[in-house]
């Protein structure tokens, strides 16, 4: 008996020295993270220009959040256009790091480094660069057009809504895609390879082991990829926020919802709402994560066997 | 006959798809950096292919308005250690997580990820406020030292290790004597090297492009960021977009530098799984 | 006794200037754009033993960066500029020293500087929050050689004839179609312009107001877009400010910073080519305004450096001589107006051009909303200009707009 609970015990302790491992980052988060968290939630219930004295209003702010049109406009916008850009761009890294793992490609670094040089490009150089290509009569894209004698060119790119809405997707896509794929790959790097051995003497074509061995295992890196994806994908800002406007011209289609944010607070000087939609804005995050975290659990439920 | 055809032409269709994303993902690229010899005004009204003579100038212009140098050291002496401090608190807190049931855990580890999912810009003033009170504006400890509660770092590498690194490794470290603290520096954390220099790669590059919060928090010039002098380049009314865009490109520089070095220990890595 | 005085004032010359090294001061400056530092050196002159230190803040994010310090009352500068498009915020907001009281009594300099410069730089009580050393006068600039070819002239007064009313501009407009010339580089420009017809600002108590002129506004922008008057773009796109150096665009509707910033550094072929004429109204917009932080510690030489480049008639000649920049002191515009002329301008004076405008005091009618409600007027008009919206549409937009922007305004 007494052995057992003492094994116990130091089972217990043992568990308990992950305690101690996280303590660091929650010291630090304490510290530096949590107090703009609150002092945001506790701005939502102000009234506040940023210069004037702030004055309570309760949940007013919160009242005014869940009638208005424009933060629901926003809040679909965003998802929209992380959907059109997350889809792709999964699909495509899935498939170049299919091919980067079963191929042995000349020059694999190279092409595996350079997929992920547009994410070093600031946002306002995108935008200049796509203003380039597509804003008037005379840009590039148009230029070409014309020169094709395209019927209808040249367009006006940027009245378009679902152009716009679609070139802000492609280019998220454009940027994160080989983030994307060398994530995944850190991902199957990290599976043991004895179990494709095991595979390739049952005669599995790589095809095969892909989507039977590999994406099983590699699925804690797809469902960190998915839920990080959400994250960001619904913070959504500089990009849209520098091809236009910063309106989300043309007619808002391009306004995420921390764009609406910004523009509440810092164009508007309307603090407190600002603040209200921040927090509106993480409990949508907060769902939407909870919601594919289940959802990708249940799918693989079978193979999560520790 | 017909095989080795077949095999061949899958390999130029696959070559093609590569060299296609290849070239989108170069171009915007170079036109950056070929875009940093020419003038503004060539800049903003045509598209420029080859590279211009206006380097010089574009420098002139640059260092007239900010002492990129200056914001250069800056930006290291930000990102390194925030770096550093990511790739290896991120480690020991996601060991954390993914190996010792301890209480509160699941709890726990849902706060890590809340922690990213409130919007940055309205916080930034209680950011300031914050630092106000610690003494800490114009200084480069709330950023170096944030590295520690990176949140994207602790969720990635759990699910690395949960996948790389079984039970019955740990034990028989137990067995031979190793403390908790001993397992993580000696076994897992060469064993998920990999996945801590694919975290280090991109969180350098989003503390080196971090652009609000060092504007904010630093009220003295001297202290800013490369990322608020490439800026403060652009200008108001007149767009000194050659200097910007040289600015842009040297800043570039070191980000290929960091990849390159933490590239290395990604490939690496992959030699050791294989020999398990 | 006499040398006992000599020496007394000998002693006080010498440990003068030491007490004033030892105090040196250091004077925190914010600005959104880096004009304000040329004046650094000549105030230096003056004033040897203050320290100017101006950190320049990228105007996109002035604001987020000067809320945190002035909210928390602890790491504002002792002057900060505000840009026209939250000016009046600023001056609003009470954090600016009131000039108008001791012991600034800036009432002893307004004589001499343009009305509207005082006029947005004063609170809703009158007072002077803050002063601006530029002034922005309105012009349309236009192609000399294009205007020679098509209207038979290109004598800035003959042109502003022609293009005295919106219907004139039209006119003008067409015939420009009928030469392959588009009249405009984009019909944007001109609201700056058509602001100056409103009789209400935007806001009157607390409630939007829709001026007759901004709707008149609106049909002008569809005829323009309709017709393809002009280059399809929005201010400061790429093929926007190559216009200065093309073949078939005729004409800014611009004030004085877009003379400083768009065309004068760009034009290289079309050098002398450029002139200004009157619009349908003179006009003014724009410009860069400072005050100061109402517990700065520093308000002494924080005065002195305001008046150095607000006040100073001799600081804004030499300012303006040097730069070509129209500034805001009526005796500094005259000097220049009497120098010589503009290369690019063919030999036209800009100084004198635009004192001309200044006299017929051009409105202002700036409010603390200009900022966004002129963004998303902007944007309505655009869709309705381009078809697709209806004018009802299109105003019914505006209006929602402003409301989700500014929720305290009444808007019916």
């Amino acid at each position: 008996m007494l052995p057992k609970t003492g094994k116990k015990k130091k089972l217990k302790n043992r568990e308990n020295s992950g305690l101690v491992f996280i303590s660091p980052f929650f010291l630090v988060f304490a510290v530096f993270g949590l107090y703009p968290v609150i002092y945001t939630i506790y701005l939502s219930f102000y009234k506040w220009d940023g210069l004037a004295p702030s004055v309570f209003i309760g949940i007013k702010n919160f009242h005014r959040l869940l009638t208005d049109k424009v933060f629901f406009l926003s809040v679909w916008n965003t998802f929209r256009i992380w959907v059109c850009n997350f889809i792709p761009q999964m699909l495509l890294a899935l498939v170049l790091s299919a091919i980067f793992t079963f191929n042995k490609l000349k020059g694999m670094k190279f092409f595996r480094a350079a997929y992920y040089l547009p994410n070093l490009i600031t946002a306002a150089s995108v935008g200049l660069l796509f203003n380039l290509l597509f804003d008037g009569d005379k840009s590039v894209v148009n230029y070409i057009l014309t020169i094709l004698k395209v019927p209808g060119a040249p367009f006006q790119f940027f009245n378009s809504g679902i152009f716009t809405t679609g070139l802000v997707s492609y280019i998220q896509c454009w940027m994160w895609f080989g983030y994307t794929t060398v994530i995944i790959m850190a991902g199957i790097t990290a599976i043991d390879s004895s179990v494709y051995d095991a595979a390739m003497v049952d005669g599995a074509s790589k095809m095969q082991t892909y989507i039977y061995i590999t994406m099983p295992l590699i699925k804690p890196t797809l469902v960190y990829m998915m839920i990080t994806s959400i994250i960001g994908g619904m913070q959504l800002f500089d990009v849209p926020a520098t091809l236009t406007n910063g309106l989300g011209d043309p007619r808002k289609s391009i306004l995420t919802t921390s764009m609406y944010l910004y523009n509440q607070g810092f164009k508007s000087h309307n603090y407190g709402y600002a603040s209200a939609i921040s927090v509106g804005l993480f409990v949508i995050i907060a769902i939407l994560s909870i919601f594919s975290f289940r959802a990708m659990q249940n799918k693989g439920g079978t193979q999560d066997g520790n | 006959m017909a095989i080795r055809k077949k095999v061949k032409s899958s390999t130029i269709v696959m070559y093609v798809f590569l060299i296609l994303l290849l070239l989108l993902s170069i171009v915007p690229f170079y036109l950056v950096v070929i875009n940093s010899t020419h003038s503004s005004f060539d800049i903003v009204t045509k598209l420029n292919l080859l590279p211009g003579k206006s380097m010089g100038e574009n420098y002139t212009t640059m260092q007239s308005h900010v002492n990129i140098w200056k914001g250069f050291l800056n930006s290291l002496l930000i990102a390194v250690p925030y770096t550093a401090f990511t790739g290896y608190f991120g480690a020991l807190t996601a060991f954390g997580f993914a190996k010792y049931r301890f209480k509160g855990r699941n709890i726990l580890f849902g706060v890590v990820l809340a922690s990213m999912m409130i919007p940055a810009q309205v916080s930034i003033i209680g950011f300031y406020q914050l630092n106000l009170k610690l003494h800490l504006l114009n200084s480069y400890i709330p950023f170096a030292i944030t590295g520690i509660s990176n949140a994207t770092a602790v969720f990635f590498l759990r699910g690395i290790i949960e996948q790389s690194i079984p039970n019955s490794m740990m034990e028989a470290a137990r067995l031979e004597g190793c403390s908790e603290f001993m397992i993580f520096n000696r076994i897992v954390l060469p064993c998920v090297t990999p996945g801590v220099a694919t975290m280090c790669i991109f969180n350098f590059v989003s503390c080196w492009n971090n652009y609000i919060g060092p504007l904010i928090i630093m009220t003295d010039s001297e202290k800013y960021t490369m990322p608020v002098m490439i800026a403060m380049i652009k200008g108001l009314y007149l767009t000194n977009y050659g200097a910007m865009y040289l600015a842009i490109t040297i800043s570039i520089v070191p980000i290929i530098i960091v990849y390159c070095f933490f590239s290395k220990y990604i490939i690496n890595g992959l030699t050791v799984g294989a020999e398990k | 006794m006499k040398k006992a005085l000599v020496l007394a004032a000998m002693a006080a010359a010498m440990v003068l200037p030491m007490s004033a090294l030892a105090e040196e001061k250091t004077l925190e400056i914010w600005s959104s754009g880096e004009e304000l530092g040329r004046f650094v050196e000549g105030f230096n002159e003056i004033y040897p033993d203050v320290k100017v230190n101006i950190t320049v803040v990228p105007n996109a994010d002035f604001l987020a960066k000067l809320t945190p310090t002035l909210a928390n009352g602890q790491g504002a500068p002792d002057i900060f500029t505000g840009e026209s498009d939250y000016v009046k915020y600023l001056v609003d907001s009470g954090f600016w020293e009131d000039l108008s009281a001791d012991p600034y009594n800036v009432g002893e300099y307004t004589d001499d500087i343009w009305d509207y410069v005082t006029s947005v730089g004063s609170d809703a009580s009158g007072a002077v929050r803050a002063l601006s050393w530029q002034a922005s006068p309105g012009s349309i600039m236009y192609r000399r050689d294009i205007a020679k070819e098509v209207l038979g002239t290109d004598a800035p007064e003959e042109v502003g004839a022609m293009l005295n009313s919106n219907e004139a501009l039209l006119e003008v407009a067409a015939k420009m179609k009928e030469n392959g010339i588009k009249m405009f580089a984009s019909w944007q420009d001109i609201l700056n312009m058509e602001f100056s017809n409103r009789e209400q600002p935007w806001v009157v108590d607390d409630t939007l107001v829709i001026d007759d002129a901004m709707l008149e506004f609106m049909d002008m922008a569809k005829d323009i877009a309709e017709n393809g008057y002009d280059l399809n773009v929005d201010p400061w796109a790429p093929e926007w400010s190559a216009a200065v150096e093309s073949e078939d665009t005729f004409c800014y509707v611009l004030p004085s910073w877009g003379y400083q910033f768009v065309v004068k550094p760009a034009a290289d072929k079309t050098v002398g080519q450029w002139a200004m004429c009157e619009g349908p109204v003179p006009y003014v917009k724009g410009g860069t305004w400072l005050g100061i932080y109402k517990d700065s510690e520093n308000k002494d030489i924080a005065w002195d450096f305001l008046k150095y480049c607000c006040c100073d008639s001799e600081a804004q000649q030499a300012y303006a001589k040097e730069y070509g920049e129209y500034v805001s002191l009526k005796s500094a515009d005259e000097v220049l107006a009497a120098g010589e002329g503009e290369e690019v301008l063919g030999g036209q004076n800009p100084f004198e051009f635009y004192n001309g405008q200044m006299e017929k005091k051009p409105s202002d009618l700036m409010t603390g909303y200009d900022g966004q409600i002129n963004t998303v007027f902007l944007s309505a008009t655009k869709d309705y200009a381009t078809g697709i919206l209806s004018k009802e549409e299109a105003i019914e937009q505006f209006k929602e707009d402003v409301a989700t922007a500014y929720a305290e305004l009444t808007v019916d």
